[in-house]
């Protein structure tokens, strides 16, 4: 099976991963931060070495980077945890559900509004009309860095500028695009939620919130912390107040050898080698009249949405799957973007490569593709 | 020579401590606080030279607990 469906999460993972994960389950075996003997204290050095790992490499305080199970608690955290009741937050209409559906839920719950920005392939055009819905109950923007599903990128950097300018913080949802493109908190956002198993190639369980301590966000879950256990009051200061429970020490000790490969290769270059793949993709798929592309025109991640006339996404993707290709069919959790699309019923076929993809690869997979009959 | 204990605001502040001052060459260990020196769960750098200890820590803005002198 050739995986193109690395959106979803890498694989295969680096050797040094699962080398890491195994190391951590026969030597790491303490609770971090729950004990002053030896094995706790040694998993807690490997916990604080991922930190700081990811600290560097994010340009944030170590202490400000907050271990989550995925990228979308780290999304319903931020969100959550910055929205008062009854405010307003405006949010991109290339949002994946785990942004838009925190919001929608506030909206039941705490009386918050919401707006939905339009995009455009100018990202002057996408910047006005953000600023065209900031209203003086506006208490935060959320934005995905990159779309899961075409790989439109946003204008984060100006959307933090704008953000600044009228005092909220900016949310960026960066699943998609940390480790293919070169983002950290220098370019101002407030709020940078990802996940450690898609391009930064560590395991599933593994997400990260960082902040750069401009905003203090109330919790939405409280617990044993390791600290401060004599209060029933939440721990106060971070990350240990976003960290309620044990953490999934495993995956974060095995996140740091995906942080390093991301590091050596560098996003630059990951960017490159992925985006020759779709390119090449396009380039054999765009001759097929069948055939629609999605959003080519614009500045993206490497990921290449299509549709086969005459057969649904799902089952294109079955076919695929039957022919040994991994890909995505269907919305992809991102009601949003397939609105905007205008595809939410057919969905789309998603390709998304790897570094671990080649060319050989692709071509067989386009021939696949082309393959496919009509009914 | 003496040692000293200094409360830490949590472990991931002890493990930043211990690697600021093991960088500057100031011997610092890790602990589990005391039950006299705080109220719950917590951690303590030892360290031999308190005062540059404190300095260092000031110095990098290190949050820690008083000091029970």
């Amino acid at each position: 099976m050739i995986n193109f469906d690395n959106s979803a999460t890498t694989y295969p993972k680096p050797a040094a991963v699962a080398n890491a994960a195994r190391a951590a389950l026969l030597h790491y075996g303490g609770n971090p931060g729950r004990g002053g003997h030896t094995l706790s204290l040694q998993a807690a050095q490997k916990v604080f070495e991922t930190r700081e790992k990811a600290a560097r490499m994010f340009k944030a305080q170590t202490e400000n980077v907050v271990f989550t199970p995925n990228c979308t608690f780290a999304l319903n955290m931020a969100i959550k945890g910055v929205l008062p009741q009854g405010s307003h937050v405006i949010l991109s209409d290339h949002e994946h559900n785990a942004a838009a559906r925190p919001v929608y839920a506030l909206s039941k719950t705490k009386g918050v509004s919401f707006s939905v920005a339009q995009t455009y392939p100018d990202p002057k055009a996408t910047l006005e009309s953000f600023r065209k819905l900031i209203r003086p109950d506006t208490r935060a923007i959320v934005c995905t860095a990159a779309s899961n599903v075409t790989g439109a990128v946003m204008p984060v950097k100006a959307l933090s500028d704008l953000a600044k300018q009228h005092h909220i913080p900016l949310i960026v949802d960066a699943a998609q695009a940390c480790g293919v493109l070169d983002l950290t908190l220098d370019d101002g956002m407030d709020f940078l939620c990802l996940s450690g198993h898609k391009a930064l190639y560590g395991p599933t369980g593994t997400g990260l919130l960082i902040s750069n301590g401009s905003y203090q966000l109330d919790t939405i879950i409280e617990g044993g912390t390791g600290a401060t256990s004599a209060s029933l009051e939440q721990t106060p200061f971070l990350p240990e107040k976003l960290e309620s429970g044990t953490l999934n020490t495993v995956g974060i000790i095995a996140l740091a050898p995906g942080l390093d490969f991301v590091q050596k290769m560098t996003p630059k270059r990951i960017y490159d080698h992925e985006m020759s793949l779709c390119k090449r993709l396009e380039d054999r798929l765009r001759n097929d009249e069948r055939i629609t592309l999605y959003e080519t025109d614009r500045m993206r991640s490497p990921v290449l949405a299509f549709n086969i006339r005459g057969i649904h996404s799902e089952e294109a993707a079955r076919l695929l799957s039957r022919k040994g290709f991994a890909m995505r069919g269907g919305i992809q959790c991102a009601a949003l973007t397939h609105k905007t699309l205008g595809t939410l019923d057919t969905g789309v076929v998603r390709f998304s490569p790897s570094l671990f993809n080649n060319f050989r690869q692709t071509d067989m997979l386009a021939g696949a593709i082309l393959s496919l009959k009509t009914p | 020579m003496n040692t000293t204990l200094i409360p830490m605001t949590s472990i991931t502040y002890a493990m930043k401590a211990k690697k600021l001052l093991n960088s500057r060459g100031v011997y610092c260990e890790i602990q589990r606080t005391p039950s006299g020196l705080s109220s719950g769960c917590g951690y303590s750098i030892r360290v031999k030279d308190l005062s540059l200890a404190l300095s260092l820590l000031e110095k990098n803005n290190m949050p820690h607990k008083p000091l029970d002198r």
